[in-house]
């Protein structure tokens, strides 16, 4: 299979997704990726990365949650599928292998 | 709950649902009003608003409004398709830059096509004009003009003109007709009003005496009074607003009395509005046919009137046609009435205007033919100026191979390119347009003037915009099609990589283009220089007779009594300018009357001989200039002759009489002897032959005075003739014409037909050159290298001027092979209708092709010397 790609920003809004505790829609998404970042994003930035990844088949979504300061108008919770999850984790590992592989003392070094 | 009084910014909502698509609508607008509430408590309502806004404006980007996410539902999304507004917006600016881009080439293109389109638009004014020209009347579809046909040895022959009981016959007997009238279309009368007021004006004015069925058939909405009403009544006329202007301004005309011809007095009865001048019914006034009918008007002998009819709805003109067919046997006991070789037809009242002449009992043309010519030449000019954007742009496509290769390559489909590469053709036909309709504007009154009407465009009129319409999507189709469909094939690997090899194909193309256009413009030329030189000799051909210097004075009121008129002449010739005087029945120059009443001793009982009869004065000869090659003119002092005839050469050779000199014939005025022989002279316009003529003499029924002034003292003596005039008949005001205006008259349509060839053609030229203009300038900018090159090497400027024009030169020659026989056949068509008429002598194929070639090479010039004679240096030095 072909080997997982995702763009920074990409891979953010899939972590905070995933890490989220309660259902993952729009706003708390934004919200978060801000807080996390500590950037300003917008909002129509996430929404296109959001569709983005529903498209390339890692997140999925579902309708519901309607309340009245949205005039009525119904959230979309987004939730990991499985490939979704294995490009996180594919992700994981890589850096993992690249930590170990750091040889010990040279962050000292150039932290010098 | 209550209300919200606080809302989003309505106008980022309404964006916002414009901008996604529906499927995202929802949850993208929800999550978006939740920040703005959650916002609205953090930093007040109009920074809210205003962030609202910004996070709105940051969804125009197209990845929401495109994505084609959840296929299931994607026949709901929009897809990008050619008539997509966003990309329509796109070519247009594309286009727009293209424009600005190259100022030479958009300048050549749109000025081009406006001079084409204003062209076609004023030709199109003019035709649109002459096909409309009874559409005033009400019920068109119903009226008909009634002629008759007579078979004679094989032979059809029409008669336009009707005998008078014609029309009673057919309103009793014709069931399919619902009304019919009879018109005596008679000359100018004169109109006098009576008023209490002191400055009476009088005037001459053409009407119709006509029978009271006249309004049944043409129900013209009266403006005053009932039309109807007032021509039933004998004693009463309805005149036209312009009349009712002119002689009872500043009122009512309505009850008012006038005279007319200073005999009958009639009471205006009702006033109709004025007649379009295209009409074929032409009238200021009409007044009752029964004051003016003589006993000789009830026979079926003579065809003096014009029949109308108004059919019932369900009828059909071969009905009526049908039942017609009985009236000549039922009313004559004429042998070709009982044969049935003489019965009246019909011809649709919509088609009299475009197709008067008939040959062999149906219409054949007529006013028809111009309006062909002139939409032939309308086409062409649109064409040769279409050509020119075909040209500049498929020339111009190598340029533009990379924008197509990049366009390609990033997706769009080859529909899309078309319609990019139709879109800028469009716009450059919006603006060339509003160009040719401010060109039309100006030229409008020129026009006017030179063919005699009133086009006007009206902005209101939707018929005009359907043609501008029509014309901007014909142009723009036929103009952006190769290209289009040219530029969108190239395959874009090639044109990226920069090998791109157009082919000859294009090539070809172009060269093909060139040589149309240059074989339009020579049949132009050849055109032009033969109708030049037809109306020269026409104007100029020895008629053997002197038109100059002679004035023509309509005899009329007081001159019309017995004797009066020979005293003006007895007076006239006492004047001191004035070198001699005759009177005539018809103008020399035009003698349209004929008679086969002829006889003389020795005449074959079965010989036909039709011939052209007048009835002349005393020095008729002498005054025209008519050379005499026997015998004498009649005179003054010899009342014997007063029986005698005069006859022309032609005549002479008919009645096969060597010294034709006091040999008897018979002929109108009885019998009498031959007393002079005239050399032959044009009696009539050179389209027809000169025909066998018998002048008799007149006493009394003479319609014109001419009197031949002597050189260089025109003007005084017009004064004096006008002084005698007046004295003679008070009441009538004095007119007069040049019989060479006269004969010039009698080519009118000729003269427009050279006008609008003349000025056309020049145009025509004029864009094809522009084009060729174009074409070398683009190659000369191609080149600038390989010329550069050249001269290093030691080219000389004329070896590089060669190099540049050789190839369309080529073209030229090939285009004047091609141009000379259509020209020739067009033009010996045009020849033919002339009995004396130039030799189609093949010099002038020669000038018209040198003249094409010198200006083509004049155009081609200008940039070929520029270019060849640029610093190498310079092209050389960048690379």
């Amino acid at each position: 299979m072909r080997r997982a790609f995702l763009g920074e920003f990409e891979e953010i809004v899939l972590l905070v997704v995933a890490a989220c505790s309660e259902e993952a829609y729009g706003v708390n998404i934004w919200e978060e990726v801000q807080k996390q970042t500590g950037r300003s994003i917008t909002m129509s930035a996430v929404h296109a990365t959001l569709y983005r990844l529903e498209e390339k088949g890692y997140l999925e979504s579902s309708m519901g949650g309607a309340t009245a300061e949205r005039g009525g108008r119904r959230k979309r919770f987004f939730t990991l599928t499985a490939l979704g999850v294995r490009a996180l984790n594919d992700i994981q590992e890589m850096r993992n292998r690249l930590w170990e592989a750091i040889p010990p003392g040279k962050f000292q070094l150039i932290g010098g | 709950m209550t209300p919200r009084l606080v809302e989003p910014p309505r106008w980022a909502d309404w964006l916002l649902e414009r901008l996604l698509s529906p499927h995202l609508l929802e949850d993208v607008q929800g999550d978006l009003h939740e920040v703005f509430y959650k916002q609205l408590g953090e930093i007040g309502l109009a920074r809210a608003r205003w962030a609202y806004s910004w996070a709105v404006l940051s969804y125009l980007n197209p990845s929401h409004s495109t994505s084609k996410l959840r296929s299931g539902a994607s026949a709901a999304y929009s897809s990008p398709s050619l008539l997509n507004p966003t990309m329509i917006l796109n070519y247009v600016k594309i286009a727009w830059r293209n424009l600005l881009r190259h100022k030479l080439y958009s300048g050549i293109n749109i000025f081009g096509l406006a001079l084409g389109m204003a062209c076609s638009l004023l030709i199109g004014l003019w035709v649109n004009d002459e096909r409309s020209s009874n559409h005033f009347l009400p019920d068109l579809d119903r009226l008909y003009v009634v002629h008759y046909n007579l078979v004679r040895e094989g032979e059809i022959l029409t008669n336009l003109t009707t005998p008078g009981p014609l029309q009673e016959a057919i309103q009793k007997d014709i069931p399919q007709v619902e009304s019919a009238t009879k018109i005596a279309d008679w000359p100018n009368l004169l109109v006098k009003p009576i008023t209490p007021k002191q400055d009476q004006k009088t005037g001459k004015e053409q009407g119709y005496y006509a029978t009271s069925g006249f309004f049944d058939v043409f129900r013209l909405p009266a403006l005053a009074g009932n039309p109807k009403a007032a021509l039933a009544d004998p004693g009463q006329i309805v005149i036209t607003r312009r009349m009712a202007e002119k002689y009872f301004a500043g009122g009512s005309a309505l009850g008012e009395q006038l005279q007319l011809n200073n005999d009958k007095m009639y009471r205006v009865g009702a006033v109709i509005d004025d007649l379009p001048t295209a009409s074929t019914l032409q009238f200021e006034w009409v007044a009752n046919f029964s004051a003016f009918e003589k006993e000789w008007m009830k026979a079926w002998g003579d065809n003096p009137f014009q029949t109308y009819v108004r059919l019932k709805p369900a009828s059909t003109a071969a009905q009526t046609e049908a039942s017609m067919k009985g009236i000549y046997p039922r009313y004559t006991d004429w042998k070709s009435a009982k044969e049935g070789r003489i019965f009246p037809i019909l011809q649709p009242l919509n088609e009299v205007y475009l197709y008067g002449n008939y040959q062999n009992g149906v219409p054949v043309g007529g006013r028809i033919e111009y309006v062909r010519i002139f939409s032939i030449v309308a086409l062409f000019l649109l064409l040769i100026a279409c050509i020119n954007f075909m040209n500049l742009a498929t020339a111009r496509s190598a340029l533009r191979a990379r924008e197509i290769g990049v366009r390609k390559v990033i997706g769009a489909l080859r529909s899309s390119l078309i319609g990019q590469f139709i879109s800028e053709s469009f716009v450059t036909s919006l603006l060339a347009v509003g160009l040719a309709l401010s060109l039309v504007w100006i030229a409008l009154p020129l026009f006017n003037t030179e063919f005699n009407k009133q086009l006007t465009l009206q902005p209101t009129d939707p018929a005009l915009w359907l043609i501008v319409v029509g014309l901007v999507l014909l142009t723009g189709l036929l103009s952006g099609s190769y290209p289009a469909v040219f530029l969108s094939s190239l395959q874009p690997a090639k044109t990226l990589k920069g090998t791109l090899r157009l082919g000859t194909g294009p090539v070809l193309f172009r060269r093909a283009l060139v040589i149309v256009q240059f074989t339009l413009s020579t049949s132009l030329i050849v055109g032009m220089i033969i109708l030049g030189r037809q109306m020269q000799y026409l104007q100029t051909k020895n008629l053997g007779m002197d038109r100059e210097n002679v004035v023509v004075i309509p005899l009329e009121g007081e001159i019309l009594k017995p004797g009066r008129a020979e005293l003006v002449r007895q007076r006239a010739l006492r004047l001191s300018g004035v070198a001699s005087a005759a009177t005539v029945n018809h103008l020399p120059t035009n003698i349209q009357g004929g008679s086969g009443d002829l006889n003389w001793p020795g005449k074959d009982p079965g010989q036909k001989a039709e011939v052209s009869a007048d009835f002349v004065g005393p020095d008729f000869a002498k005054m025209m200039n008519i050379k005499l090659l026997a015998g004498r003119d009649f005179q003054v002092n010899r009342p014997a002759d007063s029986a005698g005839y005069l006859v022309n050469e032609s005549a002479a050779k008919l009645m096969r009489m060597t010294n034709p000199i006091g040999k008897e014939i018979d002929f109108l005025r009885g019998k009498g002897p031959i007393i002079g022989l005239l050399q032959d002279f044009h009696l009539q316009s050179l389209h027809q032959k000169i025909t066998p003529l018998i002048l008799a003499f007149d006493d009394g029924n003479a319609s014109y005075l001419l009197i031949k002034l002597k050189a260089g003292q025109t003007s005084p003596t017009l004064t004096s003739l006008e002084r005698l005039i007046k004295q003679a008949n008070p009441t009538y005001p004095f007119t007069y014409l040049f019989l060479d205006e006269a004969y010039g008259r009698l080519y009118s349509r000729e003269q427009q037909v050279t006008t609008l060839i003349n000025s056309f053609g020049v145009l025509a030229i004029f864009i094809s050159c522009l084009g060729l203009f174009g074409l070398v300038a683009f190659m000369a900018e191609q080149r600038t290298k390989e010329i550069g090159i050249r001269k290093v090497l030691g080219a000389s400027v004329t070896s590089l001027v060669t190099l540049l024009s050789k190839d369309f030169l080529k073209l030229i020659l090939i285009a004047i092979v091609i141009a000379s026989p259509i020209a020739w056949y067009a033009m010996n068509r045009w020849l033919q209708s002339f009995a004396y008429r130039i030799d189609l002598d093949w010099w002038v194929f020669a000038l018209a092709g040198l003249l094409a070639v010198s200006i083509a090479l004049l155009t081609i010039s200008f940039q070929s010397v520029k270019a060849a004679l640029m610093n190498p240096v310079k092209s050389l030095r960048s690379e």
